[in-house]
């Protein structure tokens, strides 16, 4: 703006920062975060390659498990690599009672060590429980197969591990 | 001591919300680290103690004495077919067909393709083929035996609408008394029939209406809590996993699972 002298009016003042905006998007980022805050934290973990189904249950794992994740390529147990899901592809369908040799060995050597913890103090009992983690685009066939191996080495109380599907 | 008369000006002072803003900025990083944006949860299997995982076991108990109690109920899932079975005797099968939504993701277009064994997906705008790990949900809608959809209406929260007896409806008049599939059947007497939804009946929430009747039909039996899914070799995980989630739905949760023999 000019003066009637020709100079501009160099306004000083100070001007107060605006925060009133910034405070109402805080809120509603704050409320966002507050509900989607868990104490707990997450206890299962999953591969990048895992794309677990999508389901209504709301229950959330409370205590720490063996976990068996089953790939696309590698299944896995306690997140270590343990034989390439092809090879449970490659046995037979139709038999009776399918044992996969390598995740028996793995999942009997666990449940000797937890029943060895037991004796020692450490743990309370052996709960035989076992989580399983399975790419929702496995046939029945290999999930059936990694059950029965589970059920025949001892850990007879399976989870499924899905994904909660959103409201 | 004397003062100068001050003049008293009125001045506007902005409320000062620094410390607010500092609260906050400890806050949100704080919350953000704890925020949990997928819930991973499990499904419990409650498979009986005495019955095990072992299918030699398994195999021994069904169909075998419809004289007791029991109600050895089965859900049977195949490549295009599901059916129910329980007291040895098996319900009309119900017939679906295959529906896949993928969720593209370089371009984030999400479509739904009808599935054909052994065919192929291609992106409709750039005739990429699609993968697996794209593929969102696998929808099931009943179709007759010659192939055709068949429609039922759905209230405006998505449930099943059926009459007294627990049929699905596909028209309803104003004035009419329906059931809205919940647990329990919510009562609903229609006051516009425009705000119901005709659409492809789900393969799910025509199983869980006839578990809900199956239910409260067969509320003494010793089992009435349990269900035995039998599927074939080739379905997919996803399938078996909602169909649990409608047995438990339908309230039987003690969640059994079996293979059928070709």
């Amino acid at each position: 703006m000019k003066t009637p002298h020709g100079r501009s009016a160099v306004q000083r003042c100070a001007v107060p920062l605006q925060v009133t905006s910034m405070m109402d998007m805080f809120t509603i980022i704050l409320v966002f975060l507050l509900k989607s805050f868990s104490a707990e934290g997450s206890i299962l973990t999953n591969a990048d390659n895992l794309a677990l189904p999508n389901s209504d249950s709301m229950k959330k794992p409370i205590a720490v498990n063996l976990q068996i994740a089953v790939t696309n390529d590698m299944v896995l147990v306690d997140n270590l690599p343990l034989l390439p899901t092809a090879d449970i592809k490659k046995m037979s369908p139709d038999e009776s009672n399918p044992v996969i040799p390598k995740l028996y060995d793995k999942l009997h050597t666990c449940l000797k060590l937890e029943e060895e913890m037991v004796k020692s103090g450490a743990l309370n009992a052996t709960d035989r429980k076992v989580v399983i983690q399975i790419d929702k685009n496995m046939e029945f066939d290999v999930l059936y197969k990694v059950m029965n191996t589970c059920g025949t080495a001892g850990y007879t109380a399976m989870n499924f591990a899905v994904m909660q599907r959103e409201e | 001591m004397h003062t100068a008369p001050r003049t008293v000006t009125m001045k506007s002072v902005d409320m000062d919300l620094k410390p607010f803003m500092n609260l906050m900025v400890v806050l949100i990083p704080m919350l953000l680290l704890s925020a949990e944006f997928s819930r991973v949860t499990v499904i419990d299997l409650k498979l009986p103690p005495d019955r095990g995982s072992t299918p030699s076991r398994l195999q021994k108990t069904p169909f075998s004495s419809p004289a007791t109690d029991k109600l050895n109920l089965t859900a049977l899932i195949t490549d295009s077919t599901v059916t129910l079975g329980a007291k040895g005797g098996f319900l009309p099968t119900v017939r679906y067909r295959e529906y896949h939504r993928y969720t593209a993701r370089d371009d984030h277009n999400s479509f739904t393709v009808e599935y054909h064994p052994g065919s192929t997906v291609t992106h409709p705008a750039s005739g990429r083929t699609m993968s697996d790990q794209e593929r969102q949900d696998i929808l099931l809608y009943t179709c007759d035996d010659k192939g055709a959809l068949e429609h039922r209406l759905y209230t405006p929260y998505g449930e099943l609408v059926t009459d007294t007896e627990g049929n699905a409806l596909a028209a309803v008049a104003r004035g009419d008394s329906v059931y809205a599939l919940s647990f329990p059947r919510r009562l609903i007497v229609v006051t516009d029939p425009q705000e119901y939804d005709l659409r492809p009946m789900s393969v799910y929430d025509a199983l869980h209406n006839r578990l809900m009747k199956i239910k409260e039909r067969y509320q003494d039996a010793s089992d009435r809590d349990a269900i035995i899914i039998a599927a074939e070799n080739s379905v997919v995980y996803d399938k078996i996993i909602q169909l649990m989630d409608t047995a438990r739905k339908a309230q039987f949760p003690e969640i059994s699972i079996s293979k059928v023999r070709s």
